[in-house]
């Protein structure tokens, strides 16, 4: 048998590269190999195909720190990525205190994650249509006699307000079945012993909950930073891509999407438009190594 | 369950109730927290039944919606339309692009989702199975991927599709089909995720039937693909739906490597008849377009639910 086991091993290891090389050199060369050269783009104004890109130094790095275009595309996206997260995880923690005895908590919990696993483009188109000047909000407000509330949901002022909303309302579902999932796993011991020492639910989250899902919690938060980094179908859902989104409405990847495509101008320009990819690269970068030390416990063991 | 947490603690403390109220006295205040958290409860339950309501609502409003006039759409946004137009789904299908577009998606995401499994299953395998400290390193090199944001590859991958399309049309086949270099961007963007998560599936394997395979006289990559890709399909079918839902989606990509819209894919075909609105003013079109593009993933998620959340949330979890 230990001569088979390590006939196993030694067999095992003659497939080890023909198996892992496919992936490994498509993932090598068309993964990573691009990634870095985007950066050498980064230091080019290219207009695009047919031009040939020029060596500009950090000029694009430069101009974004003072283009009010690029500056308000950033300033959203932090925005989303911090008071959108702020959102969705105090919504997660209010429902973390109730989910675990509530009546009916299995439906619930299945419902609130149906909109992270359906495209944003529908269900912004579908909330883009209520939220019309003449849409369907506005005159039920109206119907209602509350004139007053009714309001140009989208525009200027307002639709970046919106946008985070609809976005916060999509994809908490998934962030509530995260910390749900290690929940569960907590041994019900501790909360009846809870129970009998007088805590209440409030306590029980404080004192249970909470210091037992934390490595969940970490997890969670490094998801929700590289996802909303990336924040781009829900904004465009909401504006369309004919003509351009409005400045306030923009994320840094729309902003990218337009300078790839050429937006307004019509002239593509690709060096800006990698500098904004290496920037969101780095922006996720030192957002998740900051929420890795500032969340980072020991592990507990249950 | 409507109980509060002072009844629950009253019964679960019922038996020494005598003995502990005449030593201990509840702290000042505490009667107020307690009323807090009963408050709270409350109020944390009924957001998430009108957060479910409002699912629901929107869910059935869309539905009813795809089945009005244009005229009702805007006059009655709430009520019920007189006679269900079903026309609507056949204009959206045959007019609006939606038959092909649906033709795309689902070819493009077969494609793609298959592809990444071939090259991802065989990988993830050694890399679980195989003794060597390259291993665990490629492992974590792969599981870097996961954190580079597909906009840092946004302008490479828009050049190699030119040039890819350039090069086939003018060299070797004479043609090219976008839709083509969409499921290698998807299959190269895939990878990282699929890798690493197949990794975490392999490793928690019991490895004795293996042996047993090997001890039976079967090679290697008769092991692998008669015993372990059986073993294994749980895992794999998970990653396959993952990957499934993802790349459905993705929008991205297809706005900017396809340029004909004829070729584009579902999200992109539903936005693109929401940016004509003005012009067509199609409405009852448009939501029966969204119904099309929600409709499979819905279907999905009843068929495969719970393998969707857990695998979403404990594949993000280790």
């Amino acid at each position: 048998m230990t001569r088979a086991v390590a006939g196993v091993r030694g067999e095992r290891d003659r497939i080890y590269l023909p198996y892992l090389l496919p992936a490994l050199l498509i993932y090598t060369v068309l993964f990573v190999a691009p990634a870095v050269v985007t950066i050498w783009y980064s230091f080019t104004d290219w207009a695009g195909l047919g031009t040939e890109p020029r060596y500009t130094g950090l000029a694009n790095y430069r101009r974004m720190l003072t283009d009010t275009v690029f500056l308000t595309a950033f300033r959203n996206t932090l925005i989303l990525v911090v008071i959108g997260g702020a959102l969705v995880f105090g919504l997660t923690f209010l429902s973390m205190v109730v989910l675990r005895e509530m009546r009916g908590r299995a439906f619930v919990r299945s419902m609130l994650f149906v909109p992270s696993i359906l495209s944003p483009i529908a269900i912004g188109t579908a909330i883009g249509f209520l939220l019309n000047p003449d849409g369907a909000l506005n005159r039920l407000l109206r119907d209602a006699g509350l004139r007053s509330l009714a309001r140009p949901w989208l525009g200027p002022d307002l639709i970046f307000k919106c946008i985070i909303a609809a976005l916060v309302w999509i994809a908490t579902g998934f962030y509530v079945a995260i910390m749900m999932s290690r929940v569960d796993a907590i041994p019900e011991e501790l909360y009846e012993t809870a129970r009998l020492a007088g805590a209440n639910r409030l306590e029980q989250f404080r004192h249970i909950t909470f210091p037992l899902s934390r490595d969940a919690l970490a997890t969670g938060a490094v998801l929700w930073v590289i996802g909303a980094v990336k924040t781009f179908e829900i904004v465009i859902a909401f504006t369309g891509t004919a003509g351009t989104p409005p400045i306030q409405a923009r994320s840094a990847a729309v902003q990218q999407y337009l300078s790839v495509t050429g937006g307004v101008s019509g002239t593509p320009q690709l060096g800006s438009a990698a500098a904004i990819g290496v920037v969101m690269f780095l922006l996720t970068a030192v957002l998740v190594v900051a929420l890795r030390r500032l969340l980072r416990s020991e592990a507990v063991e249950l | 369950m409507k109980q509060t947490a002072d009844e629950a603690r009253a019964t679960a403390a019922a038996p020494d109730t005598a003995a502990r109220s005449a030593r201990v006295r509840p702290a000042p205040g505490r009667r107020s927290i307690d009323r807090l958290d009963a408050v709270l409860g409350g109020a944390v339950r009924a957001m998430l039944w009108l957060w479910v309501a409002m699912l629901v609502i929107l869910t059935v409003w869309v539905v009813i919606t795809s089945l009005k006039t244009n005229r009702e759409v805007f006059t009655d946004p709430f009520g019920l339309p007189k006679s269900p137009q079903w026309r609507n789904y056949s204009v959206a299908w045959s007019v609006s692009g939606f038959g092909q577009a649906a033709f795309s998606s689902v070819a493009v995401v077969a494609a793609a989702a298959g592809l990444t499994m071939v090259l991802a299953t065989p990988a993830s395998y050694v890399l679980a199975r195989v003794d060597r400290r390259s291993a665990s390193r490629v492992t974590t090199y792969f599981a870097v991927g996961m954190g580079i944001p597909a906009q840092a590859l946004v302008v490479p991958f828009f050049l190699m599709a030119n040039d890819l399309s350039t090069f086939m049309t003018e060299w070797v086949t004479g043609w090219w089909d976008d839709r083509i270099s969409l499921v290698l961007i998807y299959v190269i963007l895939s990878l990282p995720f699929t890798v690493y998560l197949l990794t975490i599936y392999f490793r928690s394997l019991p490895t004795e039937i293996e042996e047993a395979a090997a001890v039976d006289g079967a090679g290697p990559t008769r092991t692998f693909l008669a015993v372990m890709v059986p073993l294994a399909r749980h895992g794999l079918t998970t990653a396959l739906v993952l990957n499934i839902v993802a790349l459905w989606n993705e929008t991205l990509f297809v706005l900017i490597v396809v340029g004909d819209p004829g070729q584009r894919t579902l999200p992109a075909t539903l936005l693109e008849l929401y940016n004509t609105m003005q012009y067509t003013s199609n409405w009852g079109g448009l939501f029966a377009g969204i119904v099309i593009l929600v409709m499979p993933m819905i279907l999905l998620y009843l068929w495969a639910g719970r393998r969707i959340v857990q695998a979403m949330t404990q594949g993000a979890l280790k």
